[in-house]
């Protein structure tokens, strides 16, 4: 408090002792004072957030195009249930009454795209909630218990070593090709990477000092858990959430490219380029759509993301 | 001696593991219902007991158990028997040896293009951090992590078709090196991106150590220190991955080769489950395990040879 008032005096001219120090009167007030700071920590992850500029207009982008979705079907001058195969209508190039065109069986473009992209859109949400609910709660067990280590760990390794082509593959022969068996299957391959990241860092704050204390004191295991070890994983968590949007979209156009993703009646971005593969050539709209729109949704959860994990990492504030 | 030892018990644990994995694999691959045995046209025309022959000829209709003590049987007379959907009759070492040629050709070229794309892009941005060739670096890094795989191979099928007039198919008979060319790219695409990515970052981190201060107050060139220090050192662990990168060339890229209708062994294990050719399935499954375990002990080795302060047997009393 008095702290300006010395600074300004020392910068003009040199003073004696007793004017720099004195006694304070006692004061009842002043005694009961709290030491008081601003700090909040979801408050500085959301300025630190806010510094990153491209991943700031690019989260805008991205939430303009979820909500103009919804708006550009409601719009469309067709509807997506209703939309009948007509060759006689193919190809036909974007114009006023087609907006983005037609595909190779004559039907509306528009609705296609984006219905495809809202299908993407909540499958990859789906899939990076699911697995990081499964893959956190495992990787905190995993990791903290250390009678479960053992078992996770060679499950993990039996689970990871064999390529995962081989559990879609059998998994699309087995039980059939919806949306509800993609989500669940990716889900269930998906937590392992999840968990592993978990697994190691609770590994290095499990016996930190606090812990021991806290597990003297007879605090419960989900306590320690939830209270003293979860907050230190948040950034990692954010991350690897948002990292896994991008891969889930990545994967699940490869997935309907090999005729193992969705069926054919729930059209996601990946099967309209897998259709759009023989014709893009010469009707180069039937690529340009889809693949833009693809590439905001996973591009801006790749920024956002790296961006968003370093904001909410405490070290990285003030 | 000692290094003996270790890669002999090394080498019996990925023994082990690879067992381990081939027997999963084969357990998973009986609880596909046996319909996928037979082609559209004999699901309709056989009968159900023409079926039941057919699957009992196989030996398919025995218990499991049996099944699996025939398949370690066969697998210790290294007999990995015939493919029965994908090619009939013929055996399937003769499959895969027609098919991996065409991969591992394809796989190499574009592994050394990656390597000398990739490093070299490491050391621009590592050189020229926060600037220019940095940004463009990181913008192509964000872009081939991020956007799928298949919107960027249309990229490049599309500017390669359209711009150079490369052909979009790949052919064995006509202008195979030409046709060659797009999956290639495609395939190095992300493995440029790969090794500039951690070349850059292992680069920083040993940049700002004592040593290369060292270097520099000695009056050695940015060059000279980029190279003969820096790269020696950052190189280290990316040389973990090369062995293992190398050898699963002959794996192919299933993606790269369905998109440019390249017949090698990209598609060849997914073609093989949807048509219930097990014996394919195993010998792949056991072929790649085996190459992964041998790619990453060879990684080690290989590292151990670049840095000598690394030692695998635990005795050498470094420091690390």
């Amino acid at each position: 408090m008095s702290n300006e008032n010395v600074k300004t005096v020392t910068a003009e001219e040199p003073v004696n002792e007793d004017e720099l120090f004195h006694f304070v009167p006692y004061s009842a007030e002043q005694a009961e004072a709290i030491g008081y700071s601003d700090y909040s920590y979801w408050g500085s992850v959301w300025k630190n957030f806010l510094k990153n500029k491209v991943a700031v207009l690019l989260a805008i982008l991205f939430i303009a195009l979820f909500i103009f979705s919804f708006i550009a079907l409601a719009i469309g001058k067709y509807n997506f249930a209703e939309l009948k195969p007509d060759t006689t209508m193919a190809f036909i190039s974007p114009n006023s009454e087609y907006w983005f065109g037609t595909d190779n069986l004559g039907r509306d473009y528009w609705c296609q795209v984006w219905y495809a992209s809202q299908t993407s859109i909540k499958l990859a949400a789906i899939v990076a909630v699911g697995e990081c609910l499964l893959g956190v709660s495992i990787g905190l067990v995993w990791g903290y218990v250390r009678a479960a280590d053992r078992f996770f760990t060679e499950l993990y390794n039996l689970i990871n070593n064999i390529p995962t082509i081989i559990y879609m593959t059998l998994i699309a022969l087995l039980v059939g090709r919806t949306f509800t068996i993609m989500a669940v299957s990716m889900i269930l391959i998906g937590w392992l990477t999840m968990a592993r990241n978990v697994r190691n860092l609770v590994i290095m704050y499990r016996d930190r000092e606090y812990n021991l204390a806290s597990r003297c004191l007879g605090t419960p295991l989900g306590r320690i858990l939830t209270k003293n070890i979860l907050p230190y994983l948040i950034s990692v968590i954010i991350l690897r959430l948002s990292l896994s949007i991008p891969s889930t979209i990545s994967l699940e156009s490869t997935l309907s490219y090999l005729g193992l993703g969705l069926g054919d009646d729930t059209p996601s971005l990946g099967i309209l380029l897998r259709d759009a593969r023989n014709y893009f050539l010469n009707y180069p709209y039937l690529l340009i759509f889809p693949a833009v729109i693809v590439s905001i949704i996973t591009v801006t959860f790749y920024l956002v993301g790296n961006a968003f994990s370093d904001a909410a990492d405490p070290r990285n504030h003030v | 001696m000692d290094m003996l030892k270790y890669s002999i018990r090394r080498l019996l644990q990925g023994l082990i593991t690879v067992l381990l994995i081939a027997t999963v694999v084969f357990l998973l691959m009986r609880m596909l219902p046996t319909d996928y045995y037979f082609t559209e046209e004999q699901q309709m025309k056989f009968t159900d007991e023409q079926k039941e022959a057919a699957l009992a000829a196989a030996g398919l209709t025995d218990p499991i158990g049996e099944q699996l003590l025939d398949f370690y049987v066969d697998l210790v007379h290294l007999d990995f028997g015939e493919s029965r959907r994908i090619q009939s009759g013929v055996a399937v070492v003769d499959v895969i040896g027609e098919k991996f040629t065409i991969s591992m050709r394809m796989g190499i070229i574009s592994l050394a293009i990656s390597l000398c794309l990739g490093v070299l892009l490491g050391i621009g941005q590592t050189i020229g951090k926060d600037h220019l060739v940095d940004h463009i670096g990181t913008a192509y890094t964000v872009f081939v992590n991020a956007v799928p795989a298949l919107v960027s191979y249309s990229l490049v099928l599309v500017i390669g078709s359209r711009v150079f007039g490369l052909p979009s198919v790949y052919s064995s008979r006509v202008n195979t090196g030409l046709s060659m060319v797009l999956p290639t790219i495609c395939i190095s695409l992300s493995s440029i991106a790969g090794y500039a990515l951690w070349t850059r970052r292992y680069m920083v981190d040993e940049i700002t150590k004592d040593y290369i201060k060292l270097a520099k107050v000695k009056g050695l060139s940015t060059s000279q220190i980029m190279v003969r220090h820096v790269l020696r050192n950052a190189f280290v662990p990316l040389a973990q991955y090369l062995p293992a990168s190398f050898l699963l060339t002959i794996s192919g890229s299933l993606l790269a080769e369905r998109f440019f209708s390249v017949p090698g062994m990209g598609p060849l294990l997914t073609d093989a489950i949807s048509r219930y050719d097990l014996n394919i399935v195993q010998t792949l499954v056991i072929l790649y395990g085996s190459l992964g375990v041998l790619g990453v002990f060879l990684g080690d080795v290989l590292m151990m040879l670049i840095d000598p302060r690394i030692s695998l047997t635990g005795k050498g009393g470094g420091a690390r």
